[in-house]
């Protein structure tokens, strides 16, 4: 088994994003859109790309192929990737590893997701409990969240500061969803989901697409905005971790000696020589208030219980010394499942390359994104300028 | 109406007792080689911790404590749940050492508490087409 750390540079070649928001079009409308801003971002034609990677939960078979058919078929080999929440960034690992391992030299990885109305119909259950009402994800992250509020001490206020950082930073974000910042008060105030969780703590649906396009460094157009793909990782699921939103109870027995994100990003870490204090900037996974606390601990940048006090100090805004869901993290850019992973990456993208505008972070080299998915599955990328 | 006139959400999670003095215990699998429990009980001879085809069926203590627990206040996307919301759900910690992930009957969410003492309930979910009521396990309060 080689090391990813053994294979070829791949570089970010460009990048392709469109506003996420609800749109009145079909997936393969916009996702071509950000598609086709990702070519003109790397500065390629189309017929240069050799494979590529989709990523999308609700579109239905062949829904990369839709999307491509807008661009056009070139006989290039697509194929679809259903990773729920993390199949975007699962669709970036397959066209980094393409290239890495010599099978090609440009490919491209696209996210994209229209999504059903309400809150989101996870078949990922089995049938017992579907009929049991236990495929209610608010809910499931809410058993989680009480646990570890009875662990830490974490409070609700100290959660719902969580919804105010990344709606202020959201505003800062033209292609985010909600580009308003609320109030701890409004958070607090807002109706409750799942006790203790209320809908302010929760992050918003929406429609959305994003395009990464990677290469070898041979076929890079530009080397001075390139980027190089450090680490891409995937871990699906360890014996005995309690993950209610995937359906796994936590074993009293045999209690796993490390979780999955430890491990994902523990593979990330090894395979770069970077640890957490080498990270200029983070995209955490924030599909709920809470959640976006208990994952920056566990991908090792402080030890649990402390994030909430950090938060409140500031280490996580947009000028802390961990710069945190910079662009309002899926709390502002809301979720569209498939593409989610990769508009995290896509925002990492536009930080190093000093182009995230209003929210840009002072002289930032090294990021890390880090999505999870129902299954469960852990993805880590880290990219570095 | 009686329990034996229910429909179970799923048949073999729960016994049915023959006598009176019987009490209703969920069932589920022991591996022999490694001591891990699994609810409801496998239908395949394999432990999922050990890899070993050494599973038994064990019959679970009908008393555990809450360990986590949320009430939910409309019903999950996707028609799948037909009862009531509000609802609760958690994790039970059964006392033979196995969590399980069950709905919580209470007249009262505001009393919930975690290690609260609770016990196997066999209650309606709801109604069904044909007018038959659908069953399921549930922990209670004790």
């Amino acid at each position: 088994m080689k090391n990813l750390n053994e294979m070829r540079n791949v570089y970010v070649a460009g990048m392709g994003l469109i506003p996420w928001k609800v749109y009145d079009k079909e997936h393969y409308d916009f996702g071509s859109e950000a598609l086709l801003n990702a070519l003109n971002d790397a500065e390629m034609s189309w017929n240069e790309m050799q494979a590529a990677f989709c990523g999308s939960v609700y579109q239905g078979t062949g829904s990369g192929h839709q999307l491509i058919k807008e661009i056009g078929l070139t006989g290039l080999p697509i194929v679809n990737v259903e990773n729920a929440c993390s199949s975007g960034s699962s669709a970036f690992r397959l066209a980094y590893l393409m290239v890495a391992a010599e099978i090609c030299d440009v490919a491209v990885a696209i996210g994209m997701e229209k999504m059903p109305k309400g809150p989101i119909p996870s078949t990922a259950f089995l049938p017992w409990e579907l009929a049991s009402g236990f495929n209610a994800q608010m809910a499931n992250y809410a058993n989680e969240t009480i646990e570890y509020m009875e662990e830490t001490g974490t409070t609700l206020e100290d959660f719902s500061r969580v919804t105010v950082k990344n709606r202020k930073n959201g505003a800062l974000n033209p292609n985010a969803r909600f580009q308003k910042p609320v109030t701890l008060e409004e958070v607090m105030a807002s109706r409750v989901v799942a006790t203790p969780l209320r809908l302010f703590h929760c992050c918003p649906l929406a429609d959305g697409a994003a395009a990464v396009i990677l290469c070898s460094e041979d076929k890079l157009k530009s080397k001075s905005r390139a980027l190089t793909v450090a680490a891409s990782v995937i871990t699906s699921g360890v014996y005995g971790e309690g993950m209610m939103m995937s359906s796994t109870m936590a074993s009293l027995k045999y209690p796993p000696k490390e979780g999955l994100v430890e491990l994902s990003v523990r593979q990330a870490y090894e395979a770069t020589g970077y640890g957490p204090e080498d990270m200029d900037v983070v995209q955490a996974y924030d599909t709920m208030a809470s959640a976006e606390i208990w994952d920056i601990e566990k991908l090792g940048f402080c030890k649990k219980g402390e994030a909430a006090k950090l938060l409140k100090e500031g280490v996580f805004d947009i000028d802390g010394k961990i710069p945190l869901n910079t662009d309002g993290g899926l709390m502002s850019r809301g979720h569209p499942l498939g593409a989610t992973g990769l508009g995290q990456i896509c925002e990492i993208i536009n930080q190093l390359r000093g182009e995230a505008g209003k929210r840009q972070v002072k002289d930032a080299k090294i990021g890390l994104a880090h999505a999870m998915g129902a299954g469960p599955n852990s993805s880590v990328t880290i990219l570095k300028k | 109406m009686t329990i034996e006139k229910m429909t179970p959400i799923d048949e073999g999670f729960w016994t049915k007792p023959v006598n009176a003095d019987e009490e209703i215990q969920l069932i589920g699998s022991k591996c022999s080689e490694c001591g891990e429990l699994f609810f409801p009980e496998k239908n395949k001879n394999w432990c999922i911790h050990c890899y070993k085809s050494a599973l038994k069926k064990v019959l679970f203590s009908r008393k555990g404590k809450i360990a986590t627990f949320s009430v939910v206040m409309q019903k999950p996307a996707g028609g799948f749940y037909h009862g009531g919301a509000p609802y609760c759900y958690g994790c039970i910690d059964i006392e033979d050492g196995i969590r399980i992930k069950s709905l919580i009957s209470t007249d009262d969410y505001d009393s919930l508490k975690l290690g609260m003492d609770v016990e196997l309930v066999i209650e309606k979910l709801w109604d069904d087409k044909d007018g038959n009521e659908v069953s399921t396990f549930k922990f209670k309060p004790v």
